[in-house]
């Protein structure tokens, strides 16, 4: 027996424990220089972290790495849809019928435009166009969430962020579901597929949030109100069904969506207390960001900059416009307004799902598609964090910095 | 005249001025929404004013000058109207109660005003730490003497408007066991306490220019005490009062107010002596910690009773001060029925046993507050 045998043996294996050990540091580290030293947000950071390690830097993350990890960023997003369908409080939109208008008129103002610029100027077929401009509806959500709580933002215009986020998001992964049917009768697929598959994604993924919620308030009735149980079932129960969903093939985002908005309107008795995920979320919301960086495609934005910036720039017109028209009377002040269009407009992760769901049924439709959108998306998953930050700042919502005493 | 002249009022008047907790609906939190909640409501919609307070997460309604109970809580209602309306287009609550239960101090944010931001950058972490909540009832005086002599007699029955507010037992999201924990936050402030032995309005003048001349106030706002006058208003005012749950309890408070201001100036039942002061700092404590049920000691003759049986003893004195006000019932429900419907402090106690939450304790509060029973 050699002398040295409990060294490890050269060459060293490689451990994935250490890159998730890395990537979490690189994250930190990105994060503080970002916020610190560039006044930026923490999750551009994060990302620019990701983009260094990613393959397009120093390629310490490949792809094989990115898919075994994707795990984590599936469970983050999972936690992100069901914190934002719990936003979604019909109690208010019943009270001021004008933010649902308002909301309406983002998504339809945005979409239309982004339909109108693709058609007349890019010459985009109707089915095409009217995808991209379903999914540029919806807002990231994982952006709009983690700005807010990392400014510990406040107020009016951090608030119809967080709702119009929830309601766009549901908006985008309805309409592109309702296109699910034309796109069978351009490609392929009986009359029963094209009933039966959209209809079984809505109500499918409707009765399993459905299930969850139930299951939820059933146990929190036996449970009670200790609240820090309440965070690890919550958490427990939307691994479950984010499980359920990709098991049965339904939509997670809409799964997870219903679960959050329903858990929270259906609880008459106000059993469940506002999630909150605490460390556990932070560590997954960051590895989120990090693997979105990673993965960002910049020379697709690059070879897409003009179709980019077309449709960011239209698509922050449009939610603009729709939100402004509704602003006398409705509470806020047209700057608020103004603002509150800025702080809408992030795309990410979510426009990076719903990109991957309708390739993985469509692939050469997907592939068309994601050369128009991802340019935009890439666009804006870069420069939406900080236009979300400075919009809640300049709204006067973020927490002020500790006065520094005289 | 002398420095500070006391405008004269319609003697027993009354005016009330209500700390509101802004919180959001969603964890019943305290929440950023003073400016936008002003912005909002309808100017002209109603009388009286509603006014930013210290921090984002207050605002005060304050009534205008009123002759009865009736009036006053027409105004009142009226108000709170405009303001829940306002509230619930942008999806606030808004809560009475002196304190939130369990917000942290440190989140606060300072009301972005001049006179604010003095204040914080002067008191630092008390300013922050002075979110809480109270009621404060005005009582018009003929004259400063009249003044001088009220804010001494009230003292007897501080601590009856303590028990009978209380409504502050949580803090930080612990129980204080305390029926007031907003009070001791008010007793770290320099130039709170009591007004000192003067026996009319020259003696409080000189005192007042004494103080002005050492540079330790600018005027009768940097006095945080538990009774003082408003010589710019022509009022005493009260300032020991949680702001109830409800405003119902807040203009029955301002009655009982009136009713025994009515009782001492016609009456004058005593006269001032320094015997007032030597019980005043135990009695009030006791009222803090044991509300209705706290032992009191009587400055004039020495008597012991509790909170809860001295208002019994008192309202006989005063019924007839309170028949010819208007507002006898109100004030009898409230003295007599003190023991045995309680404070608000105790209902909070009961509704956090049977919840277990304090955002469950803060969305009732929103309910007393914003939906009264018809």
């Amino acid at each position: 027996m050699p002398d040295l045998f409990f060294l490890p043996a050269g060459p060293l294996p490689p451990n994935q424990i250490i890159w998730f050990g890395v990537l979490l540091l690189a994250g930190v580290i990105g994060g503080e220089v970002a916020r610190r030293m560039l006044f930026l947000p923490r999750i551009t950071g994060y990302a620019a972290a990701g983009l260094a390690l990613g393959p397009e830097g120093f390629a310490l993350i490949d792809k094989g790495l990115l898919s075994e990890l994707r795990v984590f960023a599936d469970i983050s997003i999972g936690l992100i849809l069901f914190e934002l369908g719990h936003r979604i409080d019909l109690g208010w939109l019943k009270r001021s019928p004008r933010l649902a208008l308002t909301s309406l008129a983002e998504c339809a103002l945005g979409a239309g435009l982004v339909y109108f610029t693709l058609r007349t100027f890019f010459a985009l077929d109707i089915l095409h166009a009217f995808a991209a401009a379903a999914i540029t509806v919806a807002t990231s959500p994982a952006v709009v969430m983690r700005i807010t709580a990392d400014l510990g933002a406040e107020g009016q215009v951090t608030e119809r962020a967080l709702l119009l986020t929830a309601l766009n998001c549901s908006i985008a992964v309805l309409a592109l579901t309702a296109l699910i049917p034309w796109l069978y009768l351009e490609y392929r697929g009986g009359w029963q597929t094209i009933l039966l598959h959209p209809l079984y994604l809505l109500a499918g993924s409707f009765a399993l949030g459905l299930a969850a919620s139930t299951a939820t308030l059933a146990l929190l009735r036996w449970l009670g109100k200790r609240e820090e149980m309440q965070a690890a079932l919550l958490i427990a129960l939307i691994l479950a069904t984010i499980g359920a969903a990709i098991t049965l093939k339904l939509s997670v985002l809409l799964a997870l969506l219903a679960y959050g908005a329903l858990v929270r309107n259906l609880d008459r008795h106000y059993r469940l207390a506002a999630p909150d995920f605490g460390l556990t979320g932070q560590i997954f919301f960051l590895i989120l960001f990090v693997l979105a960086g990673a993965s960002l495609d910049l020379h697709a934005a690059w070879t897409g900059i003009v179709v980019g910036a077309s449709l960011a720039a239209v698509r922050f017109a449009g939610k603009a416009v729709g939100i402004l028209v509704f602003v006398p009377g409705g509470g806020m002040q047209v700057r608020q307004g103004l603002l509150l269009a800025l702080a809408l407009t992030p795309m990410s992760g979510l426009a990076v799902i719903m990109l991957q769901d309708t390739q993985s049924l469509f692939p050469d439709f997907g592939r068309t598609l994601a050369s128009v959108v991802l340019p935009a998306v890439v666009l804006l998953e870069i420069t939406g964090p900080i236009l979300t930050q400075l919009a809640l700042k300049l709204a006067g919502e973020a927490r002020p910095k500790p006065a520094a005493k005289s | 005249m002398g420095e500070l002249p006391f405008k004269s009022s319609q003697p027993l008047s009354l005016g009330v001025e209500l700390e509101l907790q802004i919180v959001n609906t969603r964890d019943y939190n305290l929440t950023r929404g003073a400016s936008d909640l002003l912005g909002v409501l309808v100017k002209g919609g109603h009388t009286g004013e509603v006014k930013p307070e210290i921090t984002e997460s207050m605002v005060e309604m304050s009534t205008l000058v009123h002759e009865s109970h009736v009036k006053l809580i027409a105004e009142l209602r009226a108000m709170r109207e405009a303001v829940v309306a306002a509230a619930r287009k942008l999806n606030l609550g808004i809560a009475g109660g002196g304190t939130h239960p369990f917000q942290k101090w440190n989140d606060r944010r300072i009301y972005d005003t001049e006179r604010f931001n003095h204040l914080a950058g002067l008191y630092g972490y008390l300013a922050k730490q002075f979110t809480v909540f109270g009621q404060h009832i005005h009582i018009g005086c003929a004259d400063g003497d009249e003044a001088v002599y009220l804010t001494h007699m009230f003292s007897r029955y501080v601590p009856h408007f303590i028990a009978l507010s209380a409504s502050s037992p949580f803090q930080q999201g612990e129980d204080t066991l305390f029926d007031s924990s907003r009070l001791s936050v008010v007793n770290a402030f320099p130039l709170s306490g009591t007004m000192p032995l003067v026996r009319n309005w020259a003696e409080f003048e000189a005192y007042f220019s004494r103080m002005q001349g050492f540079g330790i106030v600018k005027s009768m706002k940097d006095f945080y005490w538990d009774v003082r006058p408003k010589p710019e208003f022509g009022t005493v005012e009260i300032r020991v009062c949680d702001t109830p749950l409800s405003i119902d309890r807040a203009a029955a408070l301002a009655a009982y107010a009136q009713s025994l201001a009515r009782y001492l100036r016609l009456e004058r039942p005593r006269a001032v002596s320094d015997d007032l002061y030597l019980v005043y700092n135990v009695n009030r404590f006791q009222a803090c910690r044991y509300g209705l049920d706290a032992g009191l000691i009587d400055p004039f003759d020495g008597g012991r009773a509790k909170v809860h049986e001295d208002l019994v003893a008192t309202f006989p004195r005063i019924a007839a001060h309170a028949e010819d006000l208007g507002c006898r019932p109100v004030v009898q429900g409230l003295l007599m029925g003190a023991r045995d419907f309680g404070n608000d402090a105790r209902r909070l106690r009961v509704r956090f046993k049977e919840t277990q939450s304090f955002a469950d304790v803060v969305r009732w509060q929103c309910e007393q507050w914003m939906q009264p029973p018809k």
